[in-house]
C-alpha cells in the first residue's frame, strides 16, 4: 500500500478515538456515572423495537436532504437551503389535502410530485442566479431558507389555518394520504422506503448517465466542461431543481408519514443537518445513508442519556460540530503524516 | 402632539438599540469578507460571546468584565474558523456551519453545567443607558441616539474608526489587497495569512460585542440558542450595506425599525402574521443581491483558501 493512502486510513481512524474520548470527558463533566451514560445511550438508540424505529423515523428525512445537498455539491452547487425546500414540500402537501378536489386515492402520489417541484423551484431560483448571474448560492439558499419559513408561518396563521385548532397549524391530512407504517406499534413509516430507493436512484443517476456525468464534471471542473461542450449552465440549474426536489420530498414524506399535519417548525433543522450527513458520507449515497443513521442513533442516544443520567442533549450537536472540525482538519494533519512516511523513505 | 413625539421617540430608541448589535457584528464580518474569508460562523460567534459575556457577568458581578469576556468567547470561535480557513484551507461554508453546531451545543450544555435544570432563568441587572449631556436634550431623536447603554456609543465609535482604516489608511488597502488578489498581495510583501487571521480576530471581538450586547444590554438573561438567527441578520447587513461601515450601520437601522414597527403592532393587537415582517431582510437581501449582479461587490478571493505553494 503506499504511503498516501495509508496516511489517510491512519488519519481518518485516529477521528474515531478522538471523538469517543471527548464524548466521555463531556459526560464525566456532567458528573455523571459513565457506565450509566453509556447504558442510557444504548438503551435510546437501540433498547427496544421502538426505539430503533425512531433511530430510523429521524433518520429517513436526513437520507432524503443528504442526498439533496449531495446532488446540489456534484455540480458545485453548495446548497444551505434544503431547509426551506423541505418546509416548501411540506405546504404544499397541506395545502393539496385541504383544497384540491382529487379522489382521495391520487392525494398523495400527486403532492410528492407536487412536494418534489415546489422544493425543486424553491431551490432552482438560487440555481439560476448562480448560473446566470454568478450570484453566490450560499448566501441566497440561506435567505430562502428563512423566507420559506416565513411563507409557511403566514400560510398557516391564514388560508392553511385549521380554524378548529388554537395553534397556527394545518387541519388534518385525510386518512387516504397515509403512507403505511412499516411496523406496527411503532412510528416507522413508509418515507424510509422513500428515502432509500432515492438514494438507489441517485446512486445510479449520479455514476450511470451522462447526465450524471455532465453534472460531476461541471462540478470538478466549470471551464473544461464548457469547452468540452458541456451547457454548464443547464447543468448547474438542473442538479439545483432536482436537489431541492429530494429535500422537498422529504417534506411530503414528513407530513404524510408522520405529523399528518403542517406546523411551525415542523422540521428541527433536517435542512442544516443533512450537509453534515452529506460531508460525512461524502456525497456518496450509500455513505449518506450510513451518516444518517449514525447521526440519528447520536440524537437518540443523547436522549436516552438525558432520561439515564441527565446528561444535556446538547451533546449531540457539540459532537456534530467537532466531527465535522476534525474531518475538516484532517487533511492537514494526513498532509503531514504523507510528509513524515516521505522523509523516511 | 406631544404624545406622537414621545412615542416616535420610544419607537426609535428601540429601533436604535435593535441595530446595534448587528451593525458591530456585520461590521467585523465586513473585515473578514474583505480580506477574503467568508464566515458563515457569525451566528455562532455571537452566541458564544452572547454566552461568555453572560457568564463572567453573572459570576464577576461586573458588566465590564462580562463584555470582555463576550470579546474573548467570540475570538475563541473566529481564531478556530481563522485556522480551519487559513491553516486547513477547508471549505469556509462548511467550517462555519460546522462552528455554529458546535456552539449552539456547548453554550447550552455549559450553561446547563454551571446552573442546573433550574426553574428560573438566572439574571443579571442590565447595561444602564448613560445620558450624553446636552446631545441627548435634542427633541425626538436625541434619546434615541444618546440616551442609550454604552456598547451603543462604542458601536459609533467603531462604524467612525473603520470607515478611517478601511477606506483612509494604508492597512484598508493592504485588507482590500487580500481579499481581492491574495497572489498579488503576497508578491508585494503582504503577509496574507496573516492578514486573514487578524480580520478573522477582529471579526470574533466584534462578534462578541454584538453577542454580548443581546445578553448584557437587552435581555438580562441567557437561554439556548438566545442569538435565534441574528448572526445571519448580520450578514444580510454585510451584504445590503456592501461591506461599508456606513451602509451596515443604515441596513441594520432599517432592520431594526422593521422589528420594532412589529413589536409595537403586536402591542398594539394589530393581526399581522409576525413573519410578514421577519422575513422583510432576507427577502430585500435577495433582491438587492439580484439588482446588484455584474457590479463585483464581492471581493475575488471571498471563500477561496489561499496556497502559497500553488500558482
Amino acid at each position: 500500500m503506499n504511503k498516501n493512502k495509508a496516511a489517510r486510513i491512519l488519519s481518518y481512524t485516529l477521528i474515531v478515538p478522538v471523538a469517543v474520548l471527548i464524548f466521555c470527558l463531556m459526560i464525566l463533566l456532567v458528573g455523571c456515572d459513565l457506565g450509566d451514560a453509556l447504558k442510557g445511550f444504548w438503551n435510546g438508540a437501540f433498547g427496544s423495537t421502538y426505539s430503533i424505529a425512531e433511530v430510523l423515523v429521524k433518520a429517513s428525512p436526513l437520507i432524503l436532504c443528504g442526498i439533496s445537498v449531495s446532488v446540489g455539491a456534484h455540480a458545485g452547487f453548495t446548497n444551505i437551503g434544503a431547509e426551506g425546500q423541505f418546509y416548501m414540500g411540506a405546504a404544499v402537501t397541506a395545502a393539496i389535502s385541504m383544497y384540491a378536489p382529487l379522489p382521495a386515492r391520487l392525494l398523495l402520489p400527486v403532492s410528492m410530485i407536487a412536494g418534489f417541484l415546489a422544493g425543486g423551484i424553491w431551490a432552482m431560483i438560487p440555481g439560476i442566479l448562480k448560473a446566470r448571474f454568478n450570484i453566490s448560492e450560499v448566501i441566497n439558499t440561506i435567505m430562502f431558507n428563512y423566507i420559506a419559513t416565513g411563507i409557511v408561518g403566514i400560510l398557516l396563521q391564514t388560508v392553511l389555518k385549521d380554524p378548529k385548532a388554537y395553534y397556527p397549524q394545518s387541519s388534518k391530512i385525510p386518512k387516504e394520504m397515509y403512507l403505511s407504517k412499516i411496523l406496527n406499534g411503532t412510528r416507522l413509516h413508509s418515507g424510509l422506503i422513500v428515502a432509500l430507493v432515492c438514494a438507489a436512484f441517485v446512486y445510479v443517476f449520479i455514476r450511470c448517465t451522462y447526465s450524471g456525468y455532465k453534472i460531476r464534471a461541471v462540478g470538478q471542473n466549470p471551464r473544461a466542461s464548457l469547452c468540452a461542450g458541456i451547457r454548464v449552465r443547464r447543468s448547474i440549474i438542473f442538479s439545483s431543481l432536482l436537489s431541492g426536489g429530494f429535500a422537498g420530498l422529504a417534506g411530503v414524506c414528513e407530513i404524510a408519514g408522520l405529523q399528518h399535519k403542517l406546523m411551525d417548525g415542523i422540521s428541527p433543522g433536517y435542512g442544516y443537518l443533512a450537509i453534515v450527513a452529506a460531508l460525512l458520507g461524502v456525497n456518496n449515497p450509500i455513505g449518506i445513508v450510513i451518516a444518517s443513521v449514525g447521526i440519528a442513533i447520536l440524537q437518540e442516544g443523547a436522549n436516552g442519556m438525558q432520561r439515564a443520567g441527565s446528561v444535556p442533549t446538547s451533546i449531540s450537536n457539540v459532537m456534530l460540530g467537532m466531527l465535522v472540525l476534525l474531518i475538516l482538519g484532517r487533511a492537514v494533519f494526513e498532509k503531514r503524516l504523507a510528509k513524515k512516511g516521505a522523509h523516511r523513505v | 402632539m406631544n404624545e406622537i413625539l414621545n412615542l416616535i421617540g420610544s419607537f426609535l430608541t428601540s429601533a436604535v438599540r435593535q441595530a446595534a448589535p448587528l451593525t458591530i457584528a456585520g461590521i467585523g464580518v465586513a473585515y473578514a469578507e474583505k480580506a477574503g474569508i467568508l464566515n458563515i460562523g457569525e451566528e455562532g460567534i455571537m452566541l458564544a460571546g452572547a454566552f461568555t459575556g453572560f457568564i463572567t457577568a453573572f459570576f464577576s458581578g461586573s458588566l465590564f468584565l462580562g463584555v470582555l469576556g463576550g470579546m474573548a468567547g467570540g475570538l475563541i470561535i473566529s481564531m478556530l474558523h481563522a485556522f480551519m480557513c487559513v491553516h486547513c484551507k477547508t471549505n469556509q461554508t462548511i467550517s462555519g456551519l460546522a462552528l455554529n453546531y458546535l456552539t449552539l451545543g456547548l453554550t447550552s450544555f455549559l450553561f446547563l453545567l454551571a446552573f442546573g435544570k433550574g426553574s428560573s432563568l438566572p439574571s443579571i441587572a442590565k447595561l444602564k443607558s448613560l445620558p450624553v449631556p446636552l446631545l441627548s436634550k435634542i427633541p425626538v431623536i436625541g434619546e434615541a441616539l444618546f440616551n442609550q447603554n454604552i456598547l451603543v456609543y462604542l458601536v459609533y465609535l467603531v462604524v467612525i474608526v473603520s470607515c478611517i482604516i478601511l477606506y483612509k489608511t494604508e492597512w484598508g488597502i493592504s485588507i482590500t489587497a487580500v481579499g481581492e488578489n491574495p497572489g498579488a498581495a503576497d508578491t508585494a510583501g503582504i503577509n496574507v495569512y496573516g492578514v486573514r487571521y487578524l480580520m478573522c480576530a477582529v471579526n470574533g471581538l466584534l462578534g462578541g460585542i454584538g453577542g454580548c450586547f443581546i445578553t448584557l444590554g437587552q435581555l438580562g438573561y441567557f437561554q439556548e440558542d438566545i442569538i435565534a438567527g441574528k448572526g445571519y441578520i448580520a450578514l444580510v447587513a454585510v451584504i445590503l450595506g456592501r461591506r461599508n461601515p456606513v451602509g451596515i450601520l443604515l441596513t441594520a437601522m432599517i432592520i431594526g425599525f422593521t422589528e420594532s414597527l412589529q413589536f409595537t403592532l403586536q402591542a398594539k393587537g394589530i393581526p399581522l402574521p409576525s413573519q410578514a415582517f421577519s422575513m422583510l431582510p432576507y427577502l430585500v437581501a435577495v433582491i438587492v443581491l439580484l439588482l446588484s449582479f455584474g457590479k463585483g461587490y464581492d471581493p475575488s478571493a471571498l471563500g477561496i483558501p489561499y496556497d502559497r505553494n500553488k500558482r
